[in-house]
């Protein structure tokens, strides 16, 4: 279908790109494939109807942090740059970026041409406003932690912005890709009803505007006429239909009610093979199934406790019964991140039920102890991961008491750092500082929400953060990971794939690897 | 009859009040808050969640919290979500609609299927129709309803290839889709309530048939319809009518867990989404208008019952 | 009695008495619910599996008879908790001198206006899943309906002779509360206990279905049927087995309490 494997020679070749030899300023034109490959005999309009398993509860970019709204507000509203596959950031409403020498400076200058859906024309200092919006904690952004690498947001004139840092970050471009560095007009948080407004209406730059929001129901877009890209979308509205239970989604895609659908459980695609004029492609993801360790809680507080853990764990037996084997297990950063930025799975430890229960008596625990697993209430892939791990355990003694908390007390544990042995379900962008900074660096540069404490972490983190050289990156994050491998704050268990049905009428829809729906912007229907 | 009518009432109006504080307090007993659940994974940053904290009024002491809310409530204002800040009288007004259209279709799916057959049944005592009807009720009272809709959704697409349309449309929007909609949950739950319906009629008849003047009429030879129309219909009509007001209350109650499983946008759906994001506001808007409507129905009845009801009239 | 009404009460007898045994012997009759295995999984019903596997290869037999215990085992002890408290407090009512009895009454028309699945929803997701929170959020929907029997009983009792007597006696209410009005109030508690145990069996497979249930790996026949869901056309047997189950359950319930109430 279509390749996404981020290779590791592009990435670097494009982080390289944008960072070029000190001293030389560069400039990028913005390729025009943003969210996918234009397609030049595509048919213009139609309406496509997309069945999604999340709702979003709003569409605030601002104000909600979450999977599910950010998959459908990518459609709606842009920032500076653009997530690319390759694993790079690119331009986006920026038309090209230069880094100064010491990497504290960025210089973004902006693109001409581009409207807000409310009409008005975006300047520099709307970016300003929205970027100054975000980084102050007390508007209450979830993106404000991201932001606080910002020192300032300037804008010398109407096409020109320049970010200064207080500390060199190299991920700077990827934070301000599109999860909640949205650009909307100046003074939209003005009124005090703002963040109602949203939902209703959409104030983005992005190919297409809310036309309808009906909660527990579905998502209406309609095509923004004056999108800043000539021709673009193709498609006249797409209907993202929320489906609460896979079993309707699985009916809906048969019965063709939908056009599009994202598979909740990758293994669903079992039960489609059979159905005709249905094209599936899958496609390694960002997002990772865990098992977290709370190295404050208990008996994880011996790492040789933890240590033994992980030996004990066959990630494929789990992935096998969580999601039927459709999915690629993990050694310690995501699927669609391991050529570029993971460490190899050959320097990893693998499963040694033996080491593990040599492990667990060099600890005084010969024996066994009880240990209570929490899963979340609504992630369906925990509960026969869950009986499969207690499986495992049981065989080095550990006896595991499975317990099943909802999502708001399971979010109180992990914002009070309360973790315990649990287990989690989250993804990232292609960016390793990114994915493993605000997680695992302790406060208060990071939160550390597993209590690991490791100053070592803490130096390769800062390092890999500062570094502008990417090859010298690579190194501090492979460093990293065998760290983590070592003590085991967590276990990443697998990568479900992304597996995305279409109807045969649905062309040119290209699945990012995040799981957004950027595709769609490049998606037009047969007639 | 004024001065019990209005202490009822009083009763009533207690009787919300004490419901809403304990729901009000009970959901805040639970763990996790929206704020923690807009943050998600990105928390981390106190500020941040203290500025969302004080924005939603939960850094208040709990009776400021809650005299707020009620104060603002009696005057009309259910104050707008958390989650998605649209008003929480449209949100919970809307849903509420949908519920109750599924509501009404089942109830006259009951009355239409289960009156009949309970009638027959009752008249009929100790024949085919009558054990017929009893194993039917049997059955369909005791199949969890979710069970019965699933059953439902297997056999349409297996046996018809029909699966409900994607979107739920409004009967203003899309009649036919709406229809479309609704056809399976109403099947599910009208089969529960046809039964109890067919039970409770079948009661009444009996009942009925035992007493004396319709057994002298029987006696006497007066044709079946004389009898049927003119006794029987005129003296169970009254039970029946109330028996509604009972089976609303408890459609009410079942529509939300068939909501779940057919993606129907009504109220049970929204109470749930409420509950897993601490959209307090939503919650208790919705779970006033529940605890409303069940108790406005039981006074709806009761008083139908003693307008009807001349022995009750005089008393 | 009629002939129709022994036939009820005989089949409920033994319809319950076979629900007891597979409740509390299910070792007996079907090997572990909790046996992974990954290579058969989704298997249909065959002669190995009588009701096939689930998506974990577990027998779906085993599952069902196992759940059996776990998911009656709940619904009994919510009923009896709901007559204990319910009852207790309707007695109390009924003796306690106005003020008190309001109050209480007014708790119990409070606990009353939800509709009972609500309430549920409510009182679980409060508590969060299960078996003991469970059987706590049952009890506290159906305890009002036996406050209102135990409070009628006792108001009656309480206005007559005999018990304005032992008070004038010095005796204690609680004790002339046990000795005359509990005995005369049992039949009546003990019938509706019956009659609610299958809407409260309702109630509870509803709330496993919703996710609210007891956690995995426990078998329950409503959170069976909440896993279900996702294979309703790929394996439908891991819908209807738990979903007769639960059928049969309440049926064997409705019949001995219809056949207790034609009894008398």
């Amino acid at each position: 279908m279509w390749t996404l494997a981020i290779s590791r020679r592009a990435a670097l070749l494009g982080t390289a790109g944008l960072l070029a030899a000190p001293g030389l300023p560069h400039a990028q034109e913005a390729p025009p494939d943003v969210y996918g490959p234009a397609d030049p005999q595509a048919r213009r309009g139609g309406t496509l109807t997309v069945a999604i398993a999340n709702e979003p509860p709003n569409l605030d970019p601002f104000h909600q942090a979450g999977d599910a709204r950010t998959a459908v507000t990518v459609l709606m509203y842009q920032g500076l740059m653009y997530e690319h596959p390759s694993g790079d950031a690119r331009p986006l409403l920026a038309e090209s970026m230069q880094a100064s020498p010491d990497g504290l400076t960025y210089t973004f200058r902006l693109r001409r041409n581009v409207r807000f859906h409310t009409g008005q024309p975006m300047t520099a200092a709307d970016v300003k406003y929205s970027y100054d919006y975000i980084r102050d904690s007390s508007n209450g952004s979830p993106g404000a932690t991201d932001f606080a690498a910002i020192a300032e947001t300037a804008a010398p004139d109407d096409h020109t912005v320049v970010i200064r840092l207080s500390r060199p970050n190299a991920s700077l471009p990827m934070t301000l890709t599109n999860r909640y560095g949205c650009v909307v007009p100046r003074d939209t948080f003005a009124r005090p009803d703002a963040r109602a407004r949203l939902s209703q209406q959409s104030v983005g730059t992005g190919p297409f505007r809310l036309a309808e929001f009906r909660p527990q129901s579905h998502i209406r877009m309609a095509r923004f006429p004056q999108y800043w890209e000539e021709g673009q979308p193709y498609l006249d509205g797409i209907l993202f239909s929320v489906q609460p239970n896979a079993a309707s989604l699985l009916v809906a895609v048969r019965n063709r009610r939908a056009d599009v659908a994202l598979l909740a459980r990758p293994q669903d695609a079992e039960q489609l093979r059979d159905v005709q004029g249905l094209t599936i492609g899958t496609a390694p993801s960002l997002r990772q199934c865990a098992l977290d360790l709370d190295s404050g809680h208990a008996q994880l507080r011996d790492v040789r406790v933890r240590r033994a853990i992980a030996l004990a764990i066959d990630k494929r037996a789990v992935m096998q019964a969580s999601i039927g084997g459709h999915g690629a297990v993990l050694g310690t950063t995501v699927a669609a991140m391991q050529e570029s930025w993971g460490a190899p799975f050959d320097e990893l430890p693998t499963q040694r039920p033996d080491r593990a229960r040599a492990l667990l008596a060099e600890a005084g625990l010969g024996d066994g102890f009880p240990l209570d697993l929490v899963g979340i209430i609504g992630f369906e892939w925990m509960d026969p991961a869950a009986v499969t791990i207690a499986q495992q355990l049981q065989r080095v003694g550990i006896r595991l008491n499975i317990q099943r908390v909802e999502l708001g007390v399971w979010l109180n544990a992990f914002r009070t750092r309360n973790m315990r042995f649990t287990f989690n379900d989250w993804g990232t962008q292609p960016d390793p500082h990114i994915l493993y900074y605000r997680h695992f660096r302790s406060p208060p540069q990071g939160a550390d929400f597993r209590n690991w404490a490791n100053a070592d972490a803490d130096r390769l983190l800062d390092r890999g953060m500062e570094a502008s050289d990417p090859a010298e990156r690579r190194r501090a994050y492979v460093e990293l990971q065998k760290l983590m491998s070592d003590t085991v704050p967590t276990i990443m268990l697998f990568s479900p794939n992304l597996v995305t049905v279409t109807q045969s009428r649905v062309r040119n829809y290209a699945q990012h690897p995040t799981g957004w729906w950027f595709g769609l912007a490049r998606t037009w229907i047969a007639a | 009859m004024l001065g019990a009518l209005a202490s009822r009432f009083g009763a009533a109006a207690a009787t919300a009040v004490l419901s809403t504080a304990a729901v009000f307090l009970l959901i805040r007993a639970v763990p996790g808050d929206v704020v923690g659940e807009m943050l998600g994974q990105s928390a981390g940053d106190p500020a941040a969640e203290e500025a969302l904290r004080a924005f939603f009024g939960l850094d208040r002491p709990l009776w400021r919290q809650y005299l707020g809310w009620a104060a603002d409530a009696l005057r009309g204002d259910l104050g707008a979500s958390w989650r998605q800040g649209l008003p929480v009288a449209g949100i919970v007004g809307e849903a509420f609609l949908v519920t109750l259209q599924i509501g009404l279709a089942t109830l006259a799916l009951a009355l239409l299927a289960g009156v009949p057959l309970g009638i027959v049944a009752g008249v009929r005592q100790g024949r085919w129709p009558d054990l017929a009807v009893e194993a039917f009720s049997l059955v369909a009272l005791s199949a969890p309803v979710f069970w019965t809709g699933m059953v439902l959704l297997i056999a349409a697409g297996a046996w018809l290839g029909w699966s409900p349309p994607l979107v739920y449309a409004g009967p203003g929007e899309d009649l036919s889709d709406n229809l479309e909609s609704i056809a399976l949950p109403v099947l599910a739950l009208g089969l529960l309530q046809a039964a109890a319906y067919a039970q409770f009629a079948r009661q009444q008849t009996a009942r009925v048939m035992r007493q004396d003047f319709v057994r002298a009429a029987v006696a006497r030879g007066l044709p079946p319809r004389a009898v049927y129309g003119r006794h029987l219909l005129r003296n169970v009509a009254i039970p029946l009518v109330t028996f509604a007001g009972v089976i609303l209350v408890q459609i009410l109650g079942g529509v939300v867990v068939v909501e779940t499983l057919f993606a129907i946008p009504g109220l049970g759906r929204t109470l749930l989404a409420a509950i897993q994001a601490r959209d307090y506001p939503v919650l208790q808007g919705a779970l006033l208008l529940a605890v409303l409507v069940a108790l406005l129905v039981n006074l709806l009845v009761d008083l139908l019952y003693a307008a009807i009801d001349p022995r009750v009239r005089g008393a | 009695m009629s002939g129709r009404a022994r036939f009820e009460y005989g089949a409920g007898l033994l319809l319950c008495g076979l629900l007891l045994v597979v409740a509390l012997a299910p070792g007996f009759l079907a090997g572990s619910p909790d046996a992974v295995d990954i290579a058969r999984r989704l298997a249909p019903p065959s002669a190995a599996n009588w009701f096939g596997t689930d998506e974990t290869g577990r027998d779906v037999y085993a599952r069902v008879v196992h759940g059996a215990g776990t998911t009656l085992g709940i619904v009994g002890a919510a009923v009896v908790l709901a007559a204990l408290l319910g009852g207790v407090a309707g007695a109390v009512a009924g003796f306690v001198g106005r003020l008190g009895d309001m109050a209480l009454s007014r708790g119990a028309d409070a606990l009353l206006a939800f509709p009972p699945i609500i309430l549920g929803i409510v009182i679980a997701a409060t508590l969060g899943p299960g078996a003991v929170n469970l059987v706590l959020a049952l009890g506290v929907i159906y305890a009002p309906v036996f406050f209102r029997i135990a409070r009628a009983a006792a108001l009656g009792e309480a206005a007559r002779a005999y018990v304005e007597a032992a008070r004038a006696l010095g005796h204690r209410e609680w004790a002339v509360l046990l000795r005359h009005v509990a005995p005369n109030v049992a039949p009546t508690v003990l019938l509706q206990c019956v009659i609610l145990f299958p809407l409260a069996l309702q109630i509870q497979a509803a709330l496993g279905f919703l996710g609210l249930g007891v956690p995995p790996p426990t078998p329950d026949w409503g959170a069976s049927l909440q896993e279900s869901r996702n294979y309703l056309t790929a394996a439908p047997w891991l819908a209807i087995f738990p979903g007769l189950a639960l059928l049969f359950a309440a049926v064997a319930a409705l019949l001995l309490g219809r056949g207790l109430q034609s009894r008398g």
